[in-house]
């Protein structure tokens, strides 16, 4: 039993809410919502590649996808300054950006609450990015990535070396390794969980706002649409220039002799280019 | 308020006890099958999305580059030929003051030529002037002196065949002085 209007209570949960399953895996209320998100984003993104292939004339729409891109694209070439390896890292960076921007925008959509299903009124749609297991995911997809693209670019003794320094040459780094270690999980964490806490407090936020102003709540609600418009767009773009960063300190090592300049080199070589 | 706190403490507390992450949502099946969704999707865009886009503004990027290369040249063409006019204009400069000059030295040498030559000419008018004047006034000379000679002669023919007297005398040079005009 599907409704339309909102329950007794504004419906807060911290997880995603499963609403039927299928072959065992379970459907969540976040998989249909994001589902509609990567179907309008591919359609988005196809639309902007036609223009870009001269097949369509361009529309305000993929003016703005190109624009973003290109401002996307250019950021990767600063903080790698190896282009053929900012070229290798750019698309898992971008995707990443259109991906979250996306579904972060399609969680402020009125549809998102008020359409229940069940008898516990269960959100039929909820943001895929307020999902744990999808923040998870993406985290992991950037953690992972820069392994690879470490372990392709300083080999395997190289991308350890990075963490296991032997402590009787140096102990200082050989701890500072260590620290580096117990950082990439850290990295894992702080990326879901921020994306994750910053969806699911502006879908609070928006709930409590409807349900506090009522029938006012169309009003009360344009400046709290436009808040979760800008920090969707500001979350987008942590995520993606972290990425960028993490990947970078894996391109930015060179074995033994870099060991006095752990912590981000590709990025002081950018600050030293722009001044 | 008490509502919504009733229902958060109930979704807290209702979840079966588990490990730390399948307490906070998160399901390793869910967990593992979207990460491939999303990895598909990277696929799908890095395959079939980002190269045209990629392209299009490598591209751009390029005639941009070839714009500023193309406005750089033209800058420096643009300096030489300014600088080559200017090294033209000096010496067009130069040689127009060397044809003044010259032409300033050749005007005086004529005009001092035809001074010379008008003083020249000048004198020898003078000259053949005065010889003229003097061979007139030599021939005048002459011809009064024979004049001269010829009145005298008459005079003193008519002088002698008449008397001689005081006013005889003075009638006839009066009458001589008279014919002889």
């Amino acid at each position: 039993m599907m409704h339309f209007v909102a329950a007794a209570g504004p419906h807060i949960s911290i997880k995603a809410e499963t609403l039927f399953s299928i072959g065992g895996v379970p459907i969540t209320n976040s998989h249909l919502l994001g589902t509609l998100g990567v179907i309008v984003l591919v359609w988005l993104l196809f639309q902007a590649r036609a223009v870009a292939l001269g097949k369509k004339p361009a529309n305000f729409a993929t003016r703005l996808i190109t624009w973003t891109f290109e401002g996307l694209y250019s950021t990767v070439k600063q903080v790698i300054p190896d282009e053929a390896w900012a070229k290798k890292v750019a698309p898992v960076a971008i995707t990443i950006f259109f991906f979250v921007i996306a579904q972060y925008w399609m969680g402020i959509l009125p549809i998102v609450g008020p359409i229940t299903i069940g008898e516990h009124a269960t959100p039929l749609f909820r943001p895929f990015v307020a999902d744990l297991n999808m923040t998870f995911a993406l985290a992991l997809v950037t953690i992972v990535a820069a392994q690879i693209y470490a372990f392709k670019y300083m080999g395997f003794r190289g991308n350890m070396g990075r963490y296991f320094i032997n402590p009787l040459k140096d102990p200082i780094m050989a701890f500072v390794g260590i620290l580096e270690l117990v950082a990439e999980f850290s990295r894992l964490l702080g990326l879901s969980f921020r994306l994750f806490g910053n969806v699911l407090a502006g879908e609070v936020l928006l709930i409590m706002i409807a349900y506090l102003t009522q029938f006012v709540s169309p009003l009360a609600l344009q400046p709290f649409y436009l808040f979760e418009l800008f920090i969707g767009g500001i979350q987008a773009y942590i995520f993606f220039m972290l990425t960028v960063v993490f990947i970078s300190l894996g391109l930015s090592h060179h074995g033994d002799e870099a060991h006095d300049d752990v912590h981000s080199p590709s990025l002081h070589k950018t600050v030293e280019s722009e001044t | 308020m008490e509502y919504l706190t009733i229902q958060l403490v109930t979704v807290a507390t209702a979840e079966p006890a588990g490990d730390l992450f399948s307490s906070i949502g998160v399901n390793w099946t869910l967990l593992g099958l979207q990460t491939v969704a999303f990895l598909l999707l990277l696929f799908i865009l890095k395959k079939f999305v980002y190269p045209p886009l990629a392209a299009m503004l490598d591209k751009r990027d390029e005639a941009v580059k070839a714009s500023a290369d193309a406005a750089m040249e033209a800058e420096k063409h643009a300096a030489e030929a300014e600088a080559r006019t200017a090294e033209l204009l000096d010496e067009a400069k130069r040689e127009a003051a060397d044809i003044v000059a010259t032409a300033k030295e050749e005007a005086s040498k004529t005009a001092e030529d035809v001074a010379r030559k008008a003083e020249a000419k000048a004198d020898a008018l003078l000259a053949n002037a005065r010889d003229e004047l003097a061979k007139d006034v030599a021939s005048a000379k002459k011809a009064l002196a024979s004049e001269t000679v010829g009145l005298v002669a008459e005079a003193s023919g008519k002088l002698l065949g008449g008397k001689i007297d005081a006013t005889k005398d003075a009638e006839l040079i009066a009458k001589a002085l008279k014919e002889s005009q």
